[in-house]
Formats: structure tokens, sequence, C-alpha cells
């Protein structure tokens, strides 16, 4: 764990006797570091006087797990940001917000656990987005993005022709979730599309993971791999490793997070990059998105009401929000909110994309990313991810992956 | 005539004047503020010894027979239910399979990495010294550190493959993403960090062969192999005792490279280790009671092979 010194604030400089030291957890990847962390800190420490925040930083970007490290030797940070409070809610580990606290929010019931928020939802992520490379898609003959299922085969096809790899998947050392987002893709429009509430019933016992919907999204990504078009080598790249594999030139298409958008526009390669949704097989729109992933207070916090304000004070700052838009691509659920007018291009055709959703009303659940109710049970993320790699790498059809599936979700529920 | 007798027959020893009960007494007097001494000095290292390793031990197997899940209590005692769970859990055999796997590998040529080298380095000129702190410096790195810089090297990106592309290697193999390679990359590894710590022991044990046993072998018409055979690695039983029994347990205990490189990947626990499984279940399944027996056996199992190994070679080095 890193600990580091308090962040430079007004508060903590000027050292008052009644301050309150809140720790709090963070992590960072290569949009959101060290130098952003602080300065969103002292922000929000500068509108809550009394606390005095001490960051925490996780050893990689799977806070949740290390979060649970914490938890058993009894060292729950007071404050964490973005850690999926499935566990850690039903434990009564986390202090709930009031209504009231999440009048400011767009979805202000967004992963509630039995009724009540425990995250702060603020900000929507679509997940996945396709970003592609412009020049490699004119280099192989395409004229338009895929619209439909068998477009995107037929696309893919056309690159692998050309002598270029078609999609770019990583998900190696810790980063395994990174290979999630073409399955989040396939679930959304084959699974999601026809039974929103797919997971509440999973975890009633009405449906299962080797129902012939699920088989079917898990084949499309098996069928991916093994026409070659999902380039399995990406398997050894972390997330930071494939991000750059895409800003290389190293494959056309890119399934990832919204939150690569602003990196895109921040950091732009020698080549333009444009963005589609996922497509499903009739060219029907479906936008898988999650919204939630803010902060959290634990329920034994040195001071829960303080600790709460200073959250709110952090997920509801205009200058947070904008750091967090222009750093990571998100989509702030902030009544009111306006983005800053100088976004770029990449990121203001993700939010078209998800616009367009919202418009009609073809916005989904993210697979693997949910909170709340509709979540997977704690550790099945995981579990899956680790399978999916089974998947690109034909170990497990997709039969056997779906099995896999039911047999660690009856491990994860005993 | 007896001390005289005494004196011949046991030697000094029992030219000793027999000790009387007031001696004893006298004795044990002397002892006893020596002993509260000892005991004073001995108390930090005692309590820390209690506190981190035997009540972290006592409390695993306390653990392992309950159904602990910090975010699913009560804790309840299930008696021996988590380990009979564990010997049909396909997941725990596989990675008690991987884990031998590895254990194996790096036993056997960690030790003849180690002894070919040391028997390279052992000449006196500085340059063969300068190349003993070469071969040790992974020994000091941490494993991490080691970890971060092999995947540099492995990965499909990496340097080992770019250079295999630059020779016209078109597809060259994915070291760490091919779930059939990837366990041998990281017994490959692990075999490098602790080749350094073999050559060491080995060159320490090279240099107590005694000069005139060589000398009277050569001289005898042995030759350079057969002087090897039955001089220089009878000789080397200790070394080989301690790198062995050092090399298995840390064979068994592998943990730090599989996190940082592979997360027990590519796919459902193709490089996962015991140590791997008892942390994933322990803080991603939240299974803390199923974790624990799983980290019981792992104990039982490492003391239990290394308490035979260390009697086999301990018994080579005696009849040696």
């Amino acid at each position: 764990m890193g600990t580091q010194e308090p962040a430079d604030t007004p508060a903590s400089s000027g050292a008052a006797a009644a301050e309150v030291e809140l720790s709090f957890l963070v992590f960072e990847t290569p949009n959101l570091n060290s130098a952003f962390w602080d300065a969103a800190i002292a922000r929000a420490t500068a509108k809550v006087p009394g606390v005095k925040i001490k960051k925490l930083v996780t050893p990689n970007v799977d806070r949740t797990a290390y979060a649970k490290q914490l938890d058993a030797s009894g060292n729950l940070p007071d404050i964490l940001q973005s850690v999926n409070p499935a566990g850690f809610a039903e434990a009564g580990k986390l202090a709930p917000f009031t209504p009231e606290e999440l009048a400011n929010f767009t979805a202000p019931t967004a992963g509630a656990i039995d009724g009540k928020v425990y995250q702060l939802p603020y900000n929507t992520q679509v997940i996945p987005v396709v970003y592609y490379n412009k020049d490699q898609f004119s280099k192989a003959g395409i004229a338009e993005t895929p619209k439909t299922y068998q477009e995107l085969l037929d696309a893919s096809a056309k690159l692998k022709r050309a002598g270029l790899t078609a999609m770019i998947v990583s998900g190696g050392g810790a980063d395994t979730w990174a290979d999630m987002y073409p399955l989040t893709g396939t679930v959304a429009t084959d699974v999601y599309k026809k039974t929103p509430d797919w997971l509440v019933k999973r975890r009633a016992g009405e449906v299962k993971f080797s129902d012939p919907d699920f088989v079917k999204a898990a084949g499309k990504i098996a069928d991916l791999a093994k026409n070659g078009y999902i380039d399995k080598t990406g398997l050894s790249r972390s997330y930071a490793d494939g991000e750059q594999a895409f800003r290389d030139g190293k494959g056309a298409m890119y399934p990832m997070g919204s939150w690569f958008a602003t990196s895109a526009d921040n950091n732009k390669p020698g080549f333009e990059i444009g963005a589609f949704p996922w497509p499903s097989d009739d060219g029907s729109p479906v936008t898988p998105t999650f919204t939630g992933g803010g902060t959290l207070v634990s329920s034994s916090a040195k001071n829960v009401d303080l600790a709460k304000k200073w959250a709110l004070a952090f997920d509801e700052d205009k200058e947070n929000n904008d750091a967090f838009v222009k750093a990571d691509g998100s989509i702030p659920a902030i009544k009111g909110y306006v983005p800053p007018a100088d976004m770029g291009p990449v990121y203001q055709a993700t939010v078209a994309i998800y616009d367009q959703g919202m418009k009609d009303g073809s916005i989904t659940n993210a697979f693997s990313q949910e909170a709340g109710d509709a979540s997977l049970p704690p550790g099945l993320a995981d579990a899956t991810a680790l399978a999916v790699q089974d998947l690109i790498t034909g170990k497990k059809t997709a039969e056997e992956f779906a099995a896999y599936l039911d047999e660690q979700y009856a491990k994860a529920t005993q | 005539m007896t001390d005289t007798k005494h004196a011949v027959r046991g030697g000094p020893r029992l030219a000793t004047p027999p000790r009387t009960s007031r001696a004893r007494r006298s004795g044990r007097a002397r002892l006893t503020p020596k002993l509260g001494r000892f005991a004073l000095f001995a108390l930090p290292g005692l309590v820390a010894y209690g506190l981190f390793v035997l009540l972290p031990i006592l409390m695993t197997g306390y653990y392992s027979f309950t159904n602990r899940n910090p975010f699913n209590p009560p804790t309840e005692f299930v008696g021996f239910r988590n380990y009979v769970t564990l010997a049909g859990d396909p997941e725990f055999l596989q990675a008690l399979t991987n884990t031998v796997i590895i254990t194996l590998i790096v036993t056997v040529l960690a030790n003849v990495g180690g002894l070919l080298i040391a028997l390279l380095l052992d000449r006196p000129s500085k340059l063969y010294v300068a190349l003993r702190g070469v071969f040790f410096t992974p020994v000091v790195l941490s494993s991490v550190v080691i970890s971060v810089i092999w995947r540099a090297v492995l990965t499909d990106d990496g340097l080992l493959n770019s250079a295999l592309r630059g020779l016209g290697v078109e597809s060259p193999p994915g070291w760490l993403s091919d779930p059939d390679l990837a366990l041998y990359s990281i017994a490959w590894i692990i075999t490098w960090q602790m080749l350094g710590f073999c050559v060491v022991v080995y060159l320490a044990g090279l240099q107590g062969v005694p000069r005139e046993l060589q000398e009277a072998a050569a001289i005898d018409g042995a030759g350079g192999l057969t002087r090897f055979r039955n001089v220089t690695w009878p000789m080397l039983a200790p070394a080989l005792t301690i790198n062995t029994v050092m090399l298995l347990i840390t064979g068994f205990k592998a943990y730090d490279q599989i996190q940082v490189i592979t997360n027990g990947g590519p796919g459902t626990g193709a490089t996962a280790t015991m140590a791997f499984q008892v942390v994933k279940e322990a803080f991603v399944g939240n299974r803390i009671g199923y974790s624990s027996a799983l980290a019981a056996v792992m104990l039982a199992l490492v003391a239990g092979v290394s308490v035979v190994v260390l009697r086999v070679l301990q018994r080579r080095e005696v009849t040696q």
C-alpha cells in the first residue's frame, strides 16, 4: 500500500486542533495519476473544514480486492474510491447515503442494495465503446463503421486480409479485468437487450449462464478469437500496454470503456480515432452503461457524518468532475452538470453514443461492471475475466465457459 | 592410581572431580541469573515470533475448521468440511499440480545450473570474484522487481519476441499468453532468481574441499571427471542439502511472480499455485475459512517434504 503524506490542502496546512484525519483509498492509472488525486482531494477538503485526508494508494487497480485485504486486517479506510460495495454493504461495513444526500444525482438509486445506496452514483460510463483506427479502416477498404454483428465480422475479415490485427484485447498481469469488454458487448446485445434484469433473475435461479442466449454471447467471443480477429497474444499485455498497443497501431479496433476517450484526446496517436457502439445482430442500438462508481464511506469511519460530507463534496465538486471528465472520460451524473466546452473529438463521439442511447432507450447494464442488487456476487467478475482468457485461447468452448460460470456462481453464493 | 586409570581411559573429561550436590546447587545458582539475562535478551524476539509467526499459524489452524467469511457472518465451526471440499476441488488440485511442477523444475534446474556456474567461477581471479557478485544480484532484488523485468522480456511485444521477430520468426511463442507455456516461463523466472543463491552456496562448498584430497586423487591417476565424482561431489553434500531444501521451500510458496506476471492465468488456473490460491480464496472469494484450510495443507506439505528431503540428504552427508 502506498501510504502517502496528507495532501497539502488549506485545511491540513491550517492544522486546526479539532481536525479529524480520515483515510481515503484511491487507485492510480495512466489517466488518474497521483497529481490528479492530490488536486481533487485538496479541492474537496477546502469545502469541508475540520477534515484532513490521508491518501492511501492501492498497489494495483484492483481496489476492491485490496479493500478486502485491508478490511480483513481491521484497517478498512474511512473513505474509499470506486470500490465495488457488494459484500461490504451486506456485511454492514458501509454507511448508506440518505435520499436527501443524493438529491443532486441524476440517478440517485443506481447501484442500490436492498433499497439503500452505499456508493455515490456520480458518473456514467459506456462499456464498451469500440474505438477504431480510421487509417487502418481506410487501408482495409472499410468505408462505414459496422452497424450489425455480421458487418463487424466482415470488417474484421477485411482487416485480416490487409495484414492488420482486427481487435486488441489486453488482460496480462494483474489486469485480467481488461479482457472483459468484448464479452460485455455481446452480453448486452444478446442477453441484456432481451432480459434487462438478467442478473436479478440469475440470483433468483430463474436463468443460468448455460442458457442459450448467454452461450451465444460467449460463442461470439470464441469465434472472434478462433478466426484470428482477436489478438490472442494481447493476453500478456497489461491494461496500459494494451492501450499503448492500440496507440502504436498494432490493432484496428479497441473495445474499451468510455474512459479511454479522453486518454485518446489528451495524448493523440499518429492517426485519427473514431468510436462506434458494439453492434447487435439486427443492427438495433444497444448501449451498455454503468452508473455509479463513486465514493463510499465506511460505517466505522472516525466520523461518519463528516466522512459522508467530504465524500459528497468530493463527488459533487464541479472542478473535480471537470478533472474526472478530462482525465478519465467520465460522463458525470450530477444534475445540471455541463462538461467543459473544450473536450476533444473522441470524448464528443463517446458522449454522442451515450446521448443516442438515452434518446432511443437502448441503455442496458454492462455485464460484470454492475453494482447493487443486479450485480455478480463478490469474486465472480474476477473468475469471469480469467475464464474469458480460456475462451480466447480456445481452452474452453462457449458451453464449457458457461458451465464454469454456473459452477463459480454456486461457489460464490454458498 | 584410580585417577590415572580414569585419565588414561576417559581422557581429561573424566579427570574432572565428580560434582557434589552442593556444587550442583551453587552451579545452578550461578546459572539462574545468567538464564534471566538470556531470557531478557531473548524476550523481544520470542514475543515477536509468537505474535507474528506462531499466533497467525494457530489462528489459521482454527479458522480452517470454520466457515469464516467476513462478508457473511456469523462464523460457525464446520469440522473437517473445508478439508473434505479441498480434496475434490479441481482448482486446488490444479494449483497443487502447478506448484509441484514449478518446485521440481526450480529445484533441479537451479541446482544443476548453480553447480555448473560455481565450478566455472571457482577461480581466484578478480574477474571471477566480480562475476560472483553479478550472479548473486537477482537474489537480493525484490521478486516484484524481477517480475516486472521479466514481464517486459516475455510479453508478446517484449524484448525476447522482438528479437525473435528480428531474426525472422513470424509467430514467436506466447511465453506468457499461451496457457501451455506460461507455467514454464514462471518456473524459469524463479529458477533465474534462485540461481545466484545456489552458486554462492556451492562456491562455499567448493572452497571447503581440501586441496590435498584433490592432489592425492590426481597423483593416483584420477581424471577431472573422476575427481569430481569421487572427491568434489561427496564433499558438496551439505551444500546440496541447503540448496535443495531452500529451493523446495521457494517453489512451494511461489506467489509474487504469479501475482505480478500472470495473475494465475492465462485462463483459469494455468499458473495458479497453492500460495496464489490461498490469497485468491481469501481476498477475492472472501472464503477465509476455506483459504485457511488450504494454507494449513500447504504448511503441512512444505514442512513434510522439507523434513523428509532434509533427513535423506543429511543421511547422505553422514554416509559419504
